[in-house]
């Protein structure tokens, strides 16, 4: 049974293939337009929905969107839709969902081989790849400066997609910096929430000392080999990696050199412990080995997800850094922007989408946070009765105003084109130091990496 | 008279043979023409050129010179050979072992181990690389086992340091390709008959000469296409460096495929230089490849 | 004949073990499929009721249907073509072999040496021009011959009788006919493997597709797992689930084809 479908599946094969392996060897044009008129079947086929990019912004009343979360900025991306439908009832966005690293594939592919056809008419960027971006392929992006109303979103928010003083974004997710902690476990130790408010990072690894000897968990955990934890420390005292003509500046970062001490202090001591990946950091959280974490507040949602949790977490500001200037108590991590892409064949009507929607409609965040938790950086939405809700998992604490508070005060850094170069530089540097080596010696090590990275 | 007609004959039967034989080659040969050989046209005239997009610029030789100066390239070079040197022979020691026990007539079940075995090349890569990791974690399987058996008091971060952590990579490829080399000997070992064995038994062999003297040579053409493709594949590995380890501890697993992929899409793109870096991967797999063929590819 | 026994017994020792290994993973990803996230997450070993909500979400969440009746597609028509024509070149060039022939042989195999990721862009730029994107051709074209698969036909066509051809030759069929009514036939083990070999490759294969594709309704599987790991929260349960989903076609081929390639009927040589 089993060896006749074999032989009927390759002889069918060759039936079928023979054909077109003769027409390539009969003439290469012949060929070629059978594969065309294959290829015009084939999409012809797959629904009207696909219609290529080009043909739907064509069409003037259509915008297709590339971002990648369902249960996030894809349902926000579709709730802006509908508002924006109200007022213009032919409009429709097409949402293409595709993955942040397929995203940049995809954009960096398109701009490389000068088919920037093939993008569509408004995509989701990471924050900290948009200076990068822009800066590399200027013609694959408009500016939107004089289109959006920037007074209403954080300044530190803004900066990120702000080159050669010209805006090419509007902002969308926040990715400002809570301190989580297990109220709970915090107990045990005899401290509260508030112990844990407004501190520093001699007082943060004091206390964690004691809720170690007490609990035997340390008060944090983080990915080893990524950065985030020193890019948050960083920024919270608006120092970056790179000075303002974007050469790198490591070396002499006082900043920096305070942050990978205090850093290689708090795992030495065991408050702070390294694991290897996301998904054990989260497993730290969700398994209890861990009394709190630090990160942008979109983690709140992995946090919830361990429902039996409920109530026994709050949320306050980040420690800040001792002995250094301008040193807060408030950082970023993560975050992305809208941006409008060259191809987009009705530019204007994308701008007043945008400006409509993502920069102008208290409406659309107040939708769109009790179902995705989506934080908005748009400021007026802060003062919404939505946002002032209690919430029940974090002890009945009004979490998203006090969030949308600290966004406020966030200082903005400078992500510089290399910035990926140079938080990989810098999470070497880290662990090579958490290895035993001078924080001295790694920092010129990275440094030198990212020049040469930045030579040619 | 006779004689040279004949030949005649068999010269021109020769000639039209040799005729049907390049017919036959030809849609593969025209394919990988267009399909490979045009794009790697390009991409050679690429790894002379720096800049991003349409910014290109031809800058002679310094893509190449480039990247012995570069010491993360030259790191996950030195990552990629070892992995290479260790693994590959290892793997496929392994995989004719256990493709000539499941070659065994009278070994019951054999469909299931079969399968089994082949399972891991199948099985996603997401999965394997989030059990992997959490089987070598600090609390992991690994871990709990060793400190039982009183081997180890607490628990050792694997994957945090440089020396364990290539070796999970290792055990991590062996475990994911051996399956898949032996998919190739069990087919190989079809065309020896079975009636070979036998008689090497009736002769008293043991079934470590037989394995050597009979299975070893007769599979060789086999053997060598898996050593040719794990060589290449070895030198081109991305994935296991990309999803087990991220390159790290420090760089420290780092393969050149993943840093080119670095290069090309995470960091700001240089194409230029990835593409010098691909053609260096691609006359070290020609070098290495030439010598296998030369020593395993001779005719009887 | 203890001795017999006690090897036969120590070898099958080593194959479970072997076997044990090997499966753990895919016991575990079966696990997962029906845990919640969380559990997963907290490392559970044990089954889970939560299989059916995955299940709900995960067909809420993503276009699973399309998307494995695309790489179905995608898979089949690759397979079908790569065979025939990487076979007919591989016989080609053992059976006819000559100096010349030889030397192309080996320009080929340079072919597979340069990283996917150099000829991506000079690629792209190729389907781009050629209004290609988004197309079945673009996803399958530059997979089908490949030089991996010639060889490999190459080198077991090296243990095809040429007294069979010869015998044919004899008995007046062509050479087109002796490559289909003999060649074939006997090395049904070869093909199996290669079948099973090019399906797995065609079926995993990621990163060109993902830059080709433009569309929603051309993904394939390993496009979706990819999309289920993005955003700032991963629910595993489900994750787990769409890998299950996503490795269970090639695991089924594998052991529908096993025998053919594996016990091949010996004796069709002679």
């Amino acid at each position: 049974m089993k060896r006749k479908f074999l032989c009927a599946l390759l002889c069918a094969a060759m039936t079928a293939t023979m054909l077109t392996g003769c027409g390539e060897k009969k003439d290469d044009d012949a060929s070629q337009d059978e594969t065309n008129q294959e290829a015009s079947n084939e999409s012809n086929e797959s629904s009207e929905s696909n219609a290529t990019e080009g043909e739907s912004s064509g069409g003037g009343s259509e915008l297709t969107v590339w971002c990648w979360d369902p249960a996030f900025n894809i349902y926000a991306m579709e709730t802006a839709g509908e508002i924006y439908q109200k007022d213009n009832p032919d409009f429709k966005v097409n949402v293409i969902e595709t993955p942040w690293d397929d995203v940049q594939s995809k954009l960096t592919t398109a701009a490389t081989s000068g088919s920037y056809d093939t993008l569509p008419d408004i995509i989701l960027m990471q924050d900290n790849a948009f200076q990068k971006n822009v800066i590399s392929y200027p013609e694959a992006f408009v500016e939107l400066t004089d289109d959006i109303d920037y007074s209403n979103f954080g300044k530190a928010k803004t900066a990120y997609s702000v080159i050669d003083g010209k805006n090419y974004g509007v902002p969308f997710d926040n990715g400002a910096v809570i301190a989580c902690y297990r109220t709970d476990i915090l107990e045990e130790a005899g401290f509260k929430l508030e112990d844990f408010t407004d501190i520093t990072w001699s007082d943060y690894l004091e206390k964690g000392k004691k809720v170690l000897e007490k609990t035997g968990k340390p008060l944090l955990s983080c990915q080893a080999g990524e950065s985030d934890v020193i890019m948050m420390m960083l920024q919270s005292c608006g120092a970056s990696l790179f000075n303002e003509e974007g050469k790198p500046s490591m070396v002499g970062n006082d900043a920096l050199k305070k942050v990978m001490e205090t850093y290689a202090e708090l795992v030495k001591a065991g408050v702070l412990v390294e694991v290897n990946d996301w998904d054990q950091y989260i497993s730290t959280l969700t398994t209890e080995t861990v009394a709190g974490t630090i990160n942008g507040c979109w983690i709140m949602a992995s946090i919830q997800t361990a429902e039996d949790q409920s109530g026994k977490w709050g949320i306050t500001n980040m420690p800040k850094l001792e002995g250094v200037d301008n040193a807060t108590n408030y950082s970023n991590n993560g975050g992305s922007s809208w941006a409008i892409t060259s191809n987009c064949k009705n530019v204007d009507l994308a701008k007043d989408f945008l400006s409509k929607t993502f920069a102008g409609s208290v409406e659309l965040y107040e939708t769109i946070l009790p179902k995705s938790g989506a934080l908005a950086t748009y400021l007026p939405a802060g003062d919404s009765d939505v946002y002032a809700e209690p919430s029940k998992f974090y002890g009945g604490d009004a979490v998203f105003s006090k969030i949308t508070e600290f966004a406020g005060k966030i200082p903005s850094n400078n992500t510089g084109v290399y910035y990926y170069e140079a938080r990989d530089a810098v999470a070497t540097a880290m662990q090579n130091i958490v290895g035993g080596s001078k924080v001295d010696d790694e920092l010129k090590e990275a440094q030198n990496t990212i020049e040469f990275n930045m030579e040619q | 008279m006779s004689q040279t007609k004949s030949q005649k004959r068999k010269m021109s039967l020769e000639k039209k043979h040799n005729l049907t034989g390049w017919a036959f080659l030809t849609p593969a040969t025209l394919m990988i023409a267009v399909m490979s050989f045009w794009p790697m046209v390009q991409a050679f005239i690429l790894s002379f050129q720096t800049g991003t997009a349409n910014k290109l610029k031809f800058d002679g030789f310094s893509n190449y010179t480039r990247m012995f100066k570069d010491s993360v390239f030259m790191q996950s070079l030195g990552n990629t050979f070892l992995y290479l040197i260790i693994q590959v022979p290892i793997m496929l020691i392994l995989a004719l072992i256990l493709a000539s026990m499941l070659n065994n007539k009278n070994l019951r079940c054999k469909g299931l181990f079969r399968t089994a075995i082949f399972l891991p090349c199948a099985t996603s890569l997401v999965s394997y690389a989030i059990i992997f990791r959490s089987l070598f974690g600090v609390d992991g399987f690994i871990n709990s086992v060793l400190i039982k058996l009183g081997i180890l008091h607490t628990g050792y971060n694997f994957l945090g340091h440089a020396t364990s952590a290539k070796i999970i990579i290792i055990i991590a490829l062996v475990w994911r390709w051996t399956g898949y080399n032996m998919v190739f000997y069990l087919s190989g070992l079809q065309n020896i008959e079975y009636s070979v064995y036998e008689a090497a038994k009736i002769d008293g062999a043991s079934p470590m000469q037989t394995f050597f003297k009979i299975t070893v040579p007769l599979l060789k053409p086999t053997i060598l296409l898996t050593a040719v493709m794990s060589t290449n594949g070895t030198l081109q590995l991305f994935d296991e460096s990309l999803n087990l380890t991220r390159g790290g501890p420090s760089n420290a697993t780092i393969t050149m495929s993943h840093y080119i992929y670095n290069q090309s899409f995470k960091y700001v793109p240089k194409f230029g230089y990835a593409s010098a870096m691909s053609f260096l991967i691609f006359i070290l797999v020609a070098i290495l490849a030439f010598i296998q063929m030369k020593v395993g590819d001779k005719r009887d | 004949m203890t001795k017999t026994k006690r090897a036969n017994a120590l070898m099958y020792v080593v194959l479970i073990i072997v076997s044990v290994i090997s499966v753990f993973p895919l016991y575990w990803m079966v696990i997962s499929a029906t845990n919640k996230s969380v559990d997963v997450s907290r490392g559970t070993m044990l089954p889970g009721t939560a299989f059916l909500d995955n299940f709900k979400s995960l067909f809420q969440l993503q276009p699973v249907q399309s998307a494995m009746i695309n790489s179905f597609k995608y898979a089949i028509i690759l397979t079908v073509c790569a065979l025939v024509i990487c076979s007919l070149a591989g016989y080609g060039f053992e059976i006819y072999h000559d100096k010349g022939k030889d030397m192309v042989m080996s320009i080929l195999l340079l072919a597979m040496m340069v990283p996917f990721v150099a000829t991506m862009i000079p690629l792209f730029r190729m389907f781009s021009s050629a209004k290609l994107l988004d197309s079945t051709i673009a996803v399958i074209f530059p997979t089908i011959s490949t030089p991996f698969l010639i060889m490999m036909f190459r080198q077991s066509a090296r243990s095809f009788p040429h007294d069979i051809i010869e015998a044919a030759r004899i008995d007046g069929l062509n050479e087109i006919q002796i490559f289909f009514r003999m060649f074939i036939p006997t090395m049904r083990s070869t093909y199996a493997a290669a079948m099973t070999i090019t399906f797995m490759n065609a079926w995993n294969n990621y990163l060109w597709p993902k830059v080709i594709i433009q569309s929603d309704a051309n993904i394939t599987m390993p496009m979706l797992v990819a999309n289920l790991t993005e955003g700032y929260v991963t629910d595993y349960g489900v994750l787990m689930l769409a890998v299950l989903l996503c490795s269970l076609p090639t695991v089924i081929i594998f052991f529908l084809l096993q025998k053919s390639f594996a016990e091949g009927i010996t004796g069709a040589v002679k």
